[in-house]
């Protein structure tokens, strides 16, 4: 029988960068998306194999907001880890991912994370130059780009991020 | 006419029918060889030289001619659907026509607007003729009203059957009785145990990260995910408490959703969510609490440090396990059936009246019976009472008999009264309790009543207690009983020895004596002796000197010998030697000077007195100055006499 472990990871980003419809396809989902908008979250499972181990990952997927100071980072209790997701094309929410990061750790703590910079299918409205991500990576991040139409990127994420939070 | 009427219609929507006349062309319905000749004759009259000065003439049939080639058919086509419209018969015929078409194509407006309409024209129709619409509903309403009818009385017959099953089956009675123990109304106990309900899923929930710890689903229930929902679960407490600050910690505690309930008992590390089909009742909540407190209490490690591994956690899925199978059957099963309880009824009637002649005859010939036997059993009662009343009495009489035989009570009297036992008389407060006597005897206490007045006894033994506690002999001295009195035995102080003396004096006459002959007042014996040798010690001084004359070893050896023998020998007699030592100086000098003079040699001698081994917890010091001289002269010999230190004994009796 193999084992199996369950770890709580958030998705947070900021209004739009594209979180809900990046993991859809490689989730097990029972809950609506109205769930985002009334709740403020939706619960996904991931299941990941790490060797004879099976790791479900239960994805908490906060909604999206421009307003920062909105976002329900309470939901964030408990997690073992989670995963930053901004837009390719909007700079700016790759600002508002930096920020939610820190104020993550200053809420809860260095937790093991991971970031996706979503939408590089869209390469001529592409805006986040690759001395950005290479600057992220030599601080020690895992970071790459995505999309949700190729799925380029969501398996790397789950796949690194499991093995960072189970031990 | 209607005929006709549809006839007329049905050329006027289709004037181009075959029979419509051989003048007509296809579609048109001009009479074109007609129309060429007059336009052949026009044109002749447009030559100039057929041309009237008048031109055409507003007469000329020829106008009228061309009118009717032109436009003959509408005109016709007009006429008659004026004569349609005019002609109430026909047009109602024409609308009829066309009305269902146009109902059935139309869209919900027309409903709107017709309903007013109708539901008046059906009130107007029902008040004039109330029987026309009885008639109408007749065929449908009687198999409904029957149905119903039908439905009550069964319902009425099984409620009686449930009634009865209640009443009369072995459940019914424990109903009753639990109503009866409890107090409750017994519809409400009934209601209790019939509350339909199944607990269908049990969740337990890692309160920090909304993880599932564990799920158990009672057989047949289904859900989704249990992971997510546990999740989503978390979540949705987490919104409320977020979104309602009153909520305050607490969270939600029932959600409902039709049939469905959850109820969620959050505990410190964990929460427990059931989902129960039905109406539970409020006991369960109660239930699901102690399991979730006896998992805390068994694994409140494990809760504590969850990190999302389940595995090796069968204990906390048993206890889930019993959740999950709570359920309460309901009475839906029973119902379908035939009114069984209704028959037994009416069969249980019919057999006690049947019964009831052969019951009486049966009846006679147990009371005889029953009679004699217990006319036997009586005199069994009878014979058991009187050995049972022998036996309580020679506990009584055992009981006053041990009461006298104790020193310091006195039975003046004894009985039984109405039903009670009486002791009662005098009782030394030292004596023995008669209560815990009384415990010892077999006897109910509450059956006895005591009566004791206190009084001194004069037995030695009880003077002596007495006089242990009024005199407070010091250690030194034992009371005894010798023969009828009392003996003090030892040493003391004249201070007790003076107590112990008016103590001997008061005591009654008659009762043992007090004698204290034997005790030694210690101020006279070997310690009195010890004590004055020691107060005879005097220490010399040279004039204006702190420090003892040459020559004073000798007399420093002795004295320190004679306390340290004195404290020894005052310890093993339990007495206490205090000693003062006081300096003194000649009368030259100032007094002030004198004094302090007078108090340095006290402390000279004590500080020589320690060196040779005296104890110094017990020696004061003192200076008297030239205040105390021995020699009143002032001759050198008596000053040389007046500076010395002097020593001075007390005897005390151990604290």
């Amino acid at each position: 029988m193999t084992a199996t472990v369950q770890k709580k990871i958030c998705m947070v980003g900021g209004f739009s960068v594209g979180k809900t419809s990046l993991v859809k396809r490689y989730v097990e989902s029972v809950f609506s998306e109205t769930y985002l908008t009334t709740v403020g979250v939706k619960i996904d499972k991931k299941t990941v194999t790490m060797g004879d181990k099976a790791v479900h990952l239960i994805l908490w997927d906060l909604a999206g907001e421009d307003d920062m100071s909105s976002l329900r980072l309470s939901y964030m209790r408990g997690s073992a880890g989670y995963v930053l997701v901004a837009d390719g094309t909007r700079p700016a929410t790759l600002e508002t991912a930096l920020a939610l990061r820190k104020r993550v750790e200053a809420d809860y703590g260095p937790l093991p994370f991971a970031l996706l910079i979503n939408k590089n299918d869209l390469s001529d409205q592409w805006a986040v130059s690759d001395d950005d991500i290479e600057g992220l990576r030599r601080d020690g991040w895992w970071v790459r780009s995505s999309s949700a139409r190729t799925g380029e990127g969501v398996e790397d994420a789950f796949t690194d991020l499991a093995s960072r939070v189970v031990r | 006419m209607s005929t006709s009427a549809a006839e007329t219609l049905e050329w006027l929507f289709h004037p181009a029918s075959p029979d419509s006349g051989p003048n007509s062309g296809p579609g048109s319905g001009i009479d074109r060889k007609a129309l060429a000749g007059l336009l052949v004759e026009l044109a002749r009259s447009v030559e100039p030289k057929y041309a009237q000065p008048a031109g055409v003439s507003p007469l000329d049939p020829r106008l009228e001619e061309l009118r009717r080639l032109l436009v003959g058919h509408e005109i016709e086509v007009l006429r008659r659907l004026r004569e349609v419209v005019e002609d109430p018969e026909q047009l109602g015929a024409a609308v009829g026509r066309v009305l269902p078409t146009a109902v059935a194509s139309s869209d919900e407006r027309l409903g709107d607007v017709l309903a007013p309409a109708l539901e008046k024209a059906t009130a107007s129709s029902i008040r004039n003729d109330p029987r026309a619409l009885v008639d109408i509903l007749h065929p449908v309403i009687v198999p409904a009203i029957r149905k119903s009818v039908g439905e009550t009385i069964d319902n009425t017959f099984q409620s009686l059957n449930e009634s009865l099953r209640q009443s009369l089956s072995w459940r019914g009675l424990r109903w009753r009785f639990e109503a009866w123990r409890t107090g409750k109304p017994f519809a409400e106990v009934v209601l209790n145990h019939t509350l339909v309900y199944q607990v269908e899923h049990v969740f337990l929930i890692h309160s920090h990260t909304g993880l599932l710890i564990s799920h158990v689903a009672a057989e047949d229930a289904a859900s989704q995910d249990p992971q997510l929902v546990s999740s989503m679960l978390t979540a949705i407490q987490d919104f409320v408490k977020d979104s309602f600050q009153g909520a305050g910690q607490q969270g939600v505690d029932t959600l409902r959703l039709g049939d469905l309930r959850l109820w969620c008992e959050a505990g410190t590390f964990a929460m427990l969510v059931a989902v129960i089909r039905g109406n539970p009742p409020e006991e369960l909540r109660g239930k699901l609490r102690d399991v979730l407190a006896r998992i805390h209490e068994e694994r409140r490690h494990t809760l504590e440090t969850f990190d999302g591994d389940s595995s090796g956690l069968p204990d906390i899925e048993a206890h889930l396990a019993q959740c999950a199978a709570l359920r309460q059957e309901g009475k839906r099963a029973i119902r379908a059936g035939f009114p069984w309880y209704v028959f037994l009824l009416a069969a249980l009637i019919v057999g006690i009246a049947g019964g009831a002649g052969l019951w009486r005859w049966d009846l006679a010939q147990k009371a005889a019976q029953e009679q004699a036997r217990i006319a036997e059993e009586q005199a069994r009662i009878r014979a058991a009472e009187a050995e049972r009343r022998a036996a309580e009495l020679r506990r009584w009489s055992d009981y006053v008999d041990q009461l006298r035989a104790q020193p310091g009570i006195v039975v003046t009297e004894s009985a039984e009264r109405d039903g009670k036992f009486v002791v009662g008389g005098l009782r030394d407060p030292l004596a023995a309790d008669p209560m815990a006597i009384l415990r010892q005897s077999g006897i109910d206490p509450a059956r006895v009543t005591s009566r004791w007045q206190p009084y001194q006894a004069l037995e030695p033994a009880f003077v002596l207690q007495r006089l242990e506690a009024s005199l407070a002999p010091p250690p030194s001295v034992k009371l005894s009983i010798s023969g009828d009195h009392i003996v003090a035995q030892g040493s003391a102080t004249p201070v007790w020895l003076g107590r112990a003396r008016r103590a001997a004096r008061a005591m009654p006459a008659g009762g043992p004596q007090l004698d204290i002959s034997r005790v030694e007042d210690i101020a006279e014996g070997l310690l009195g002796k010890l004590r004055d040798s020691i107060q005879a010690h005097e220490i010399r001084f040279n004039t204006n000197e702190s420090l003892p004359a040459p020559g004073q070893d000798e007399e420093l050896d002795q004295l320190a010998a004679g306390i340290n023998e004195l404290t020894g020998l005052a310890a093993s007699l339990h007495m206490m030697a205090r000693i003062r030592l006081t300096g003194h100086s000649d009368d030259t000098g100032p007094g002030t000077y004198n004094l302090s003079l007078s108090i340095a040699r006290a402390g000279a001698v004590l500080a020589l007195l320690k060196k040779r081994g005296v104890a110094a917890d017990l020696i004061t010091i003192g200076g008297a100055g030239q205040l105390d001289p021995l020699n009143l002269g002032n001759t050198d010999n008596a000053r040389s006499m007046n500076r010395r230190v002097s020593v001075a004994v007390r005897l005390e009796e151990e604290p």
